[in-house]
């Protein structure tokens, strides 16, 4: 568990985390969303005491993180994968972790071949590829079996399949029971991944749901009803406070209502229906709106 | 603090720069050592002790230890890696002393073993006739030269740590030590000014000869303190650095 309370850094005048108060839930995928410069690695940093905070607090299970005595125990961490001396081997740089956090070197090994890095561990890191570091990133943060994980782009520089080793890995962490908390830009990735959304712009909280919910309240996510009747059910929806566009001949578009509703109400009305379906906005036709208007706010505020 | 330690142990020797440096330590004793012992037995025509010419050679072969110390900060803010660093060790302070901890022996064993190798080279080359047979190995003489030798790099190794921890880069690090073991102090005494001398005898390039035995400051008089007081400005020389570096180091978002 993962809690921000009034969290704020400022640079100067320009405050790049902004008055954050969210829960992180464990048994979850969170996905941390924002565009460019919104804040998420920031935010990450703060968790993580990289960075001290102007004001407000960042606990990690109750605690802030340098009061955690072996931190890599309870967090684990992947901010940027390349930030691992280049001359030093993948196992040496494990290795240093692991003494440092009391945890058996044998487990050094363990995650290796985990993230399938054994064959490439003795290579110095500054040889890795972006995948491969990546891969060595997520080994680090998994060493000390820990709690809350948290990813920073992970998928970054991920072949197809690494990309679906991660998803897989986030998903069985959080069945496992542990928080996961991970930020990308890869819309469509969230999308098959994340359970739980936070969206900032400008260090604000824009949302923070449940992934159904993001995507049933944008105003992309309609009911499609077609109807040879579609003047007369178009009347009826809206006075029963539907928002109703007409978009073909036959075809509505209907938003503010469930579908069982508008089923409901055509019947009342005796009309013939000849499709009713939902149409579900992508992740990212929601995430533009969402992040459009915190543009628009970040202008006027 | 033992976890830590541990793991700066596994890093220090975990990179090709050590060994680099170690090698260059060795290398650069031997010659100078060697060049230094040379030309004294040879303008001076009087006995020498064979491990002598060691302690004047640590004013030049502390570079390629300065550079090791260095390397265990500052390579840590260029490859960013101090970020996993302090996140495995968010008490940062643990973090600056861990590596201290760990320069300082490593240092001192370089100094101790480069300077026997050397003095025993020094030895055996200036034992032939043509040196005239001025060269003599004395125990007593020998432990005191490689002991405080081995003393003045841990310390100057602490304090290049200190350093970099307050200046975070290579560059700026070297300079700024480069100019306090070496630079500073002889541009004060090139001064002539009587209190500009007072003040670079007080700088670790002399105290670290002061507390080595080798007493001269240069301008043909003698170092006006102890080898105990030279001890003291040495340590406090490396006190002040590890500090500065422990207030930047808490202070500063890594």
């Amino acid at each position: 568990m993962i809690s921000l309370k009034a969290l704020t850094k400022k640079y100067g005048d320009h405050a790049a985390v902004d008055d954050l108060t969210l829960e992180i839930k464990p048994g979850a995928v969170t996905g941390f969303l924002g565009p460019n410069g919104a804040g998420k690695s920031t935010t990450m940093r703060l968790i993580l005491g990289l960075d001290r905070p102007t004001s407000g607090v960042a606990l990690v299970g109750g605690v802030p993180y340098h009061r955690l005595k072996e931190p890599l125990r309870t967090v684990g961490a992947l901010l940027d994968a390349r930030a691992m001396h280049p001359g030093r081997s993948g196992r040496a740089h494990l290795r240093a972790l692991a003494r440092s956090n009391g945890i058996a070197v044998g487990r050094v090994a363990q995650v290796l071949e985990m993230v399938g890095m054994e064959p490439a561990a003795g290579k110095r890191a500054g040889a890795l590829s972006l995948g491969m570091s990546q891969r060595l990133g997520i080994a680090a943060a998994l060493l000390g079996d820990p709690e809350v994980l948290m990813f920073d782009e992970p998928v970054n520089g991920l072949d197809p399949d690494g990309v679906r080793w991660v998803r897989q890995l986030m998903r069985s962490l959080a069945d496992e029971g542990r928080t996961v908390f991970v930020s990308s830009h890869l819309m469509s990735e969230m999308q098959l991944t994340a359970d739980h959304l936070v969206v900032i712009g400008k260090g604000r909280l824009i949302m923070d749901a449940p992934l159904p919910e993001v995507i049933a309240r944008s105003s992309l996510t309609a009911v499609v009803v077609r109807t040879p009747y579609a003047g007369e059910l178009a009347v009826r929806l809206a006075a029963a406070g539907g928002e109703v566009t007409r978009t073909g001949e036959s075809e509505l578009q209907v938003t503010g209502m469930a579908v069982e509703r508008v089923g409901d109400l055509a019947h009342e009305a005796g009309v013939r229906l000849h499709e009713l379906r939902t149409r579900e906005a992508s992740l990212e036709q929601a995430y533009r709106e969402l992040t459009e208007s915190s543009v628009e706010y970040g202008v006027r505020g | 603090m033992t976890n830590t330690v541990a793991s700066e142990w596994v890093k220090v020797w975990s990179v090709r720069s050590t060994w680099w440096c170690l090698a260059a330590t060795m290398v650069l004793m031997v010659l100078t050592a060697l060049t230094l012992g040379g030309s004294a037995v040879t303008e001076q025509r009087q006995v020498l002790d064979a491990s002598g010419p060691v302690v004047s050679a640590t004013s030049f072969v502390q570079f390629s230890l300065v550079a090791l110390a260095m390397l265990v900060i500052t390579s840590e803010y260029s490859s960013g890696s101090i970020r996993s660093t302090l996140q495995a060790t968010p008490i940062r302070g643990r973090v600056l002393a861990a590596k201290a901890l760990v320069v300082a022996p490593v240092l001192f064993v370089a100094g101790v073993v480069s300077g026997a190798v050397a003095t025993a080279v020094v030895y055996v080359v200036l034992s032939a006739e043509v040196f005239g047979g001025l060269v003599r190995l004395e125990p007593g003489a020998l432990v005191h030269d490689l002991v405080t030798a081995g003393v003045f790099f841990a310390l100057v190794g602490v304090m290049t740590v200190g350093t970099g921890a307050a200046l975070r880069g290579a560059a700026g690090t070297l300079t700024v030590v480069f100019m306090l073991l070496m630079g500073l102090p002889l541009l004060l005494v090139m001064t002539g000014v009587p209190l500009a001398l007072e003040i670079s005898l007080r700088m670790p390039m002399f105290a670290g000869l002061a507390f080595m035995g080798s007493a001269d400051n240069l301008t043909g008089g003698p170092i006006p303190y102890s080898a105990g007081e030279g001890l003291a400005w040495l340590v406090g020389w490396a006190a002040v650095a590890l500090v500065a570096g422990l207030a930047v180091l808490r202070r500063r978002d890594a």
